[in-house]
């Protein structure tokens, strides 16, 4: 096979399939989304599934398909996590939507990514924007949840639920990149590889290729070395200061690690979360640390700052730590 | 005029006890325009607005003195300020544009602030400002395009020995004993200390009514201590001080594990959770009703989260938080980015490129990578510091 992407050197961009043929997994979907494009006639579509299983590539794959040369016109791409605000997406389907498609097909693409992230009332402007421009756009949503977009947008697309790349998939394209890279990738580094990406096919060619940086040799324990420096969110080191009855040792540690990542209150807490049931403490306080966890979970999204909540929580991680609950 | 006018420091060699100060501003003035714009801050008499003139006056620039309200007025900035600052070879002499107290931008002047950015980008003159507390939220976007330096209290040998130089120079004959008295009740503050002088100066009598304090607000200090150290319904404590509830919630926030242990740690944090959520809810619906509670259960709250009253003394602290978001935001400004321009070039979000930064980095080494993604000179900078 060809290399048909070149010149930039981000793998994950490099060997990202640009044919129906050349996707990894999914083929279920694959067959049916072809028959669509084949039509020259796409629905809205709704993709819903977790990271690095092809669903922006498929969205990608389409417009090629479709508008050839001249994809890159007639498609636009917002990521809903970054945009500010549901009036910004608006006003760009807006400019966007304006001018008719080109060539023999009538509509033009919009790929909105993670669109799971739009809060409900903007789900709803949404909605109205499909409507208004359904003549001119089509939609292609991409989600991690279906359940969490609202049911009027759902109704309006074809769903399509995106399965976590088997091993054998993510194989196969990390082999070809091998190929093509001249790596020799060890049986066991592929193991391990495959297990710290989680079936994450972008994660999985991003460590690959971090690995391969430092030597085209690579093996398992270069790969566990990467992968353990990349580590986000230390959520452990902190409970272990806040068990160990360090209040302020955790509350810095917190900080420091919440600030370097730029990782959200919501999301430590979701780690503190399953690292409580890793605690050396007694079954019974876990379970009270839980509750307190829902509890704290629950005044974040009541209350306007979450560090003040994440401290009010490692206070009684601190209480814990001295068996009490 | 009144002595504190006539005894003003004019140059660099009158400003007392700030030399540090001193030999940063005239690094500014000396390197501008690598940094447009420099905010003097520090409590109230330090010589904020003397030390800004005296770099005027040794540096023979021209003072040009904009209010907060200046700001909010567009038409008349423009009118005033556009040819000041962009015209420059109309004037012989340089200008210094000299912004006093923007920490006093309240209500609708605030709207002044992004003109105020804008100005700063513009200028072709240096500017200064002045403000008591440089850590406030509204000030952040004019933190970030300044330099800052910090005005210490003054201590109490350097105010004696000048009010016993203004004692002498107006004919007073007081006794140093009796300076001493007036130094100690200014808190640092020279103005203050000057003025006291001049209304006893005159006065035959030595008698100074200590209890006749000035009308400065209980500092946050004493607020904390009384809250932690006491155990009172605390309801109306924190009328007594400038600061707002949500600035106390911080320094609550920072000083609490310096206070409480265990038990009482965990219900001081809880109580100052409830006041959280309460704010949150006044945020979002616009309640404010709800004050009251985020009030009650940050002052009695707090003080009720002991078994008992503690003895001692606690040195607290200035809250850091918000100061250690701001330096990492600055620090992560360039990582920030280039996450975008990578984020848009590999088709995921900006959140999912940062969140992976450290995988990323090795790839954002390549050369080859940095000119396809158009980096700039400072963004290659920046990932070349990485490990």
């Amino acid at each position: 096979m060809i290399v048909k992407m070149s010149g930039v050197n981000i793998w994950t961009e490099k060997y990202r399939p640009t044919t129906f043929d050349e996707m990894v997994g999914q083929q279920e979907i694959i067959k049916r989304v072809k028959s669509l494009v084949q039509a020259l006639n796409i629905p809205h579509l709704l993709f819903a599934g977790p990271a690095g299983t092809g669903k922006s590539t498929l969205a990608l794959i389409i417009v090629k398909e479709l508008f050839g040369e001249k994809w890159k016109e007639n498609y636009l791409e917002l990521n809903a996590s970054d945009e500010r605000g549901i009036d910004v997406v608006r006003q760009k389907v807006k400019d966007f939507a304006r001018t008719k498609a080109i060539e023999n097909i009538p509509f033009k693409v919009i790929f909105l990514d993670e669109a799971d992230a739009l809060t409900k009332e903007a789900q709803q402007a949404l909605r109205r924007t499909m409507e208004n421009y359904t003549s001119t756009c089509r939609f292609i949503m991409s989600c991690n949840y279906s359940s969490r977009i609202i049911d009027p947008i759902q109704s309006r697309c074809v769903v399509f639920r995106f399965k976590l790349l088997e091993k054998k998939d993510i194989k196969k394209r990390i082999d070809f990149i091998a190929q093509n890279e001249k790596l020799n990738i060890r049986e066991e580094a592929f193991d391990t590889l495959y297990e710290v990406s989680e079936g994450d096919c972008r994660r999985a060619i991003n460590l690959l290729q971090a690995t391969a940086a430092i030597s085209p040799d690579v093996t398992n324990d270069m790969i566990t070395m990467v992968s353990s420096a990349a580590k986000p969110a230390d959520v452990r080191v902190v409970l272990d200061y806040a068990i160990a009855g360090d209040f302020i040792g955790a509350r810095d540690k917190l900080l420091d690690t919440m600030l370097k990542d730029s990782v959200s209150g919501t999301d430590i807490i979701k780690s503190i979360q399953k690292e409580i049931w890793n605690l050396q403490v007694e079954p019974h306080i876990k379970v009270k640390l839980t509750e307190k966890t829902g509890e704290a979970e629950f005044r974040m999204i009541e209350g306007s700052d979450e560090f003040v909540q994440l401290q009010a929580l490692l206070a009684s991680f601190v209480l814990a730590g001295r068996g009490e609950d | 005029m009144s002595l504190s006018e006539k005894y003003r420091a004019k140059r660099y060699s009158e400003i007392l006890h700030q030399d540090q100060a001193v030999a940063d501003i005239q690094k500014f003035l000396r390197e501008f325009p690598k940094k447009k714009a420099l905010i003097l801050y520090g409590p109230a008499g330090t010589g904020k607005t003397s030390l800004a003139h005296a770099a005027a006056k040794e540096n023979d620039l021209e003072v040009l003195e904009l209010n907060s309200s200046d700001l909010r007025n567009r038409l008349k900035l423009e009118e005033t300020l556009r040819p000041a600052t962009q015209q420059y070879s109309l004037f012989k002499k340089g200008k210094l544009l000299l912004m006093d107290e923007v920490d006093g931008v309240t209500g609708t002047d605030i709207g002044g602030i992004p003109e105020l950015v804008k100005l700063i980008h513009s200028t072709a003159f240096p500017i200064i400002m002045t403000c008591n507390d440089v850590w406030q939220s509204k000030l952040s976007p004019v933190r970030a395009k300044s330099k800052l330096v910090e005005m210490k209290a003054l201590d109490l040998g350097t105010i004696i020995s000048l009010l016993l130089k203004i004692s002498e120079q107006e004919g007073f004959n007081k006794s140093p004993q009796f300076l001493k008295q007036i130094a100690i009740k200014s808190q640092g503050d020279l103005r203050a200390a000057i003025n006291d002088l001049e209304s006893y100066g005159r006065l035959s009598g030595e008698d100074i009514d200590l209890n006749d304090k000035r009308v400065i607000s209980q500092s946050i200090f004493n607020v904390l201590r009384r809250v932690f150290k006491e155990r009172q319904p605390f309801l109306d404590l924190y009328d007594t001080t400038d600061e707002s509830l949500d600035e106390i919630l911080l320094w609550i926030e920072e000083n609490i594990p310096k206070e409480y242990k265990n038990e009482a740690l965990a219900r001081a944090y809880y109580a100052l959770g409830n006041a959280d959520v309460f704010r949150g809810r006044i945020y979002k619906n616009q309640h404010w009703r709800f004050l009251v509670y985020q009030n009650a259960f940050q002052s009695a709250g707090i003080s009720f989260a002991k078994d008992a009253p503690l003895d001692g003394f606690t040195k607290y602290e200035r809250p850091k938080r918000i100061l250690k978001i701001w330096l990492n935001n600055q620090k992560i400004a360039k990582k920030k980015t280039i996450a975008k321009k990578y984020a848009r070039m590999v088709h995921c979000s900006t959140k999912r490129a940062l969140r992976d930064f450290t995988v990323l980095t090795p790839i954002l080494k390549q050369e080859s990578v940095q000119q396809k993604l158009q980096l700039s000179d400072e963004e290659v900078a920046y990932i070349s510091s990485l490990k």
